[in-house]
């Protein structure tokens, strides 16, 4: 029987995932078995993620075992990903893909803390599989609009800095969303203007390549598989358009890639240079 | 053992009661003898059960007060009611012997009998004077608990109390947004289950032409059974809710009629747009029994044993907006049209790789991490797949779009 209930994965960008320090266990017991979650500077309380980027490096640091890295790039900034033994599936489809490529992971975020006391969040993968361009770029909007989302619900937990002892009605149903947003303003004191530009950047880059890639603006759906209609375009008929979808795509990542901004807050654990790459 | 009887009727003569030592010896040496009790154990254990025997408790506890039920204000306190059985429910465990609801002049509550508690059984209507129950609290409701140290006492005079309110409505499926209202419903039995316990009778999906619901028939309801296919009038049932999905229960008070007409079971369209984010297990290449057309465990099915079964394709699958999640469940069609790939040809690779899970790899490989909306209705936690699509590619108008809304904040 289900007797629980999935875990939503939750839309984040690389940059605030990155600059998530803040994680616990919660659930009706205390206890080693409750889940634990990330609470992003936004006020994502995640205990999975999903993501579509781009890998541009994966390696293999096991030793005796594979234990395969990869590091994927979105219109932020950069992520790891992990996929050892444990997740087997995951570990093997990393091994056998080429970098770079699109890739959507579904993983549970790992909160590791280095000697010198820095805070490095990577995901250890669930899942991963190559995707088009067209699935990133959903994937881009849609997680530009669960940020957005996160964005509001910080603006109206706000104000109550002073006079808290005048709990007005208006803020008593305090609703799970708030709740976060509330515990995320009281860890991180997020910058709310922050969030909002890299989403803005997000946003504007990939407006630019979609200009670029001179998408027509209105694309027939691929593989619409209704029981009515009966002439449907099959898969195997849509696959070659995806692939030129990607080939087309490897063929500008270059380009693309110099065209993200590189963080300034990126340096210490997690630097990496895009320029060396061309 | 001399010694130990000789302690035990010192103590029980402590009590003003008399046990002749024969008695005390031999239930000792059952314990010791028989069943390997530890001495102190035994000891302690005889002690209290002559003194139960002779209705004085073990342990003196904190003294209770007589109370009404409006003043329960607190949990962990010990009080005595005088009250009037208003209604009787199922115990959801064996180590609840009776819960209901009980009702005074002031107001209604919830009570727990413990089986533990080896209390004889209330009977509803009746008036009792309940002693020494302890007070309970759960999401700011109260109840009253009848533990080993409570006792009941039948009442000659009638406790006057309200009645619970419990007319039940007649109502449709989709109108049960609430758990703990009584109902009543016109459905047809769309599907039955195997039951997993043996507190339940019958369980399965019932539905109207506003949707389908879950409903549970517990054993002690002692109605008789449901057919597949046939459309009753259930009367008296009690919503309830797991994890945001409602059902029904059938129980002692409820009642079952069939009807002359068939219901027709409709659906409430759903929508549901987001990535999939899982592909789980009994996806792909499964076998389903050929009476039933349940799934097959490792060829066993669950209602008719090994049987040769059939082969099928399906996914099972979850989409996740970010938000919430959705299980869905695509058939064979509309599997072999999204995957590209027919029935004789799943099971051609099946046999080459001499194993089936290469289909489900495959169907992984195609749709994970990929954004789709579908329709469909809703049964139970699934949205059945009736049509997919891809979610159409981002444009640059909807870009803006956002990028405004952004800008807004």
């Amino acid at each position: 029987m289900a007797g629980f209930s999935r875990e939503v994965a939750r839309r984040i960008f690389a940059e605030e995932l990155k600059s998530s320090n803040y994680s616990f266990r919660d659930g009706e017991e205390q206890n080693q078995y409750a889940p634990q979650y990330l609470l992003t500077p936004t006020g994502a309380k995640c205990n999975r993620v999903f993501i579509v980027a781009t890998l541009i490096e994966k390696d293999d640091i096991g030793g005796d075992t594979e234990y395969w890295r990869g590091r994927l790039v979105d219109p932020t900034s950069s992520i790891l990903i992990y996929a050892g033994q444990y997740q087997p599936e995951a570990a093997q489809i990393l091994a056998n893909m080429e970098a770079p490529a699109f890739v959507s992971v579904v993983g549970k975020p790992n909160l590791y803390k280095t000697e010198d006391g820095n805070i490095i969040i990577s995901l250890r993968a669930e899942s991963i599989q190559q995707v088009d361009e067209a699935t990133r770029n959903l994937w881009v909007m849609d997680t530009a609009r669960r940020t957005l989302e996160r964005l509001t619900a910080l603006k109206n937990a706000k104000p109550a800095p002073v006079s808290s002892e005048f709990a007005t009605a208006d803020k008593v149903p305090s609703s799970a969303p708030l709740q976060d947003a509330e515990r995320a303003l009281e860890h991180y004191h997020t910058d709310v203007e922050h969030y909002r530009q890299m989403t803005l950047r997000a946003l504007s880059s990939l407006k630019a390549e979609l200009a670029k890639n001179g998408i027509a603006p209105e694309p027939k759906i691929v593989d619409r598989a209704t029981p009515e209609s009966e002439s449907l375009p099959t898969p195997e008929k849509a696959e070659p358009e995806e692939k030129q979808a990607t080939r087309k795509s490897k063929g500008k990542k270059n380009e693309s890639l110099s065209a993200w901004p590189e963080s300034e807050n990126d340096e210490e654990v997690e630097t990496f240079n895009l320029t060396k790459k061309s | 053992m001399k010694e130990l009887v000789d302690q035990i009727s010192a103590r029980l003569r402590d009590q003003k009661i008399e046990v002749p030592d024969e008695e005390i010896a031999s239930r000792l040496k059952k314990l010791i003898d028989d069943f390997r009790v530890p001495e102190s154990e035994a000891r302690r254990s005889v002690l209290n059960y002559f003194l139960k025997e002779h209705g004085i408790m073990p342990l003196v506890r904190a003294s209770s007060e007589k109370v009404k039920i409006s003043e329960i204000k607190e949990a962990g306190k010990w009080v005595d009611l005088e009250v009037k059985v208003l209604d009787l429910w199922e115990p959801a465990t064996e180590a609840i012997s009776q819960t209901g609801l009980i009702g005074d002049a002031s107001g209604s509550m919830k009570f727990v009998k413990w089986a533990k508690s080896e209390l004889p059984n209330l009977e509803l209507g009746q008036s009792y004077l309940l002693k020494r129950m302890v007070t309970d609290e759960f999401q700011g409701r109260f109840s009253v608990k009848l533990n080993r140290t409570s006792q009941i006492e039948p009442l000659e005079k009638e406790v006057e109390a309200r009645p619970a309110s419990r007319a039940a409505q007649a109502v449709k499926v989709v109108e049960i947004t609430e758990p703990g209202l009584w109902v009543d419903l016109k459905v047809k039995v769309a599907q039955l289950w195997e039951t997993n316990s043996d507190a339940i009778s019958q369980s399965g999906l019932v539905g109207d032409e506003t949707g389908s619901i879950k409903f549970v028939k517990w054993a002690k309801a002692d109605l008789s059974n449901m057919e597949e296919g046939k459309s009753y009038l259930l009367r008296n049932l009690v919503t309830d809710e797991f994890q945001g999905r409602f059902s029904v229960k059938l129980n002692r008070t409820s009642q079952i009629e069939l009807l002359d007409v068939d219901v027709e079971i409709g659906s409430q369209a759903a929508e549901f747009s987001g990535a999939l984010v899982d592909v789980q297990k009994g996806s792909g290449l499964i076998k389903r029994c050929p009476v039933c057309k349940r799934s097959l465990a490792k060829g066993v099915c669950s209602e008719h044993g090994k049987v040769e079964g059939t082969y099928d394709l399906r996914i099972k699958a979850v989409l996740d907006d970010g938000r919430r999640v959705q299980d869905v469940l695509i058939n064979r069609e509309t599997t072999e049209r999204l995957v590209g790939l027919t029935l004789d040809e799943a099971k051609q690779m099946a046999m080459e790789a001499l194993d089936h899970e290469v289909v489900r790899s495959l169907i992984e490989s195609k749709l994970m991490g990929r954004y789709f909306s579908i329709t469909g209705p809703r049964v139970d936690r699934y949205l059945l797949v009736e049509t997919i699509n891809d979610v159409p590619p981002v444009t640059e108008s909807r870009v803006d779009e956002l990028m405004a809304e952004v800008e807004a904040v």
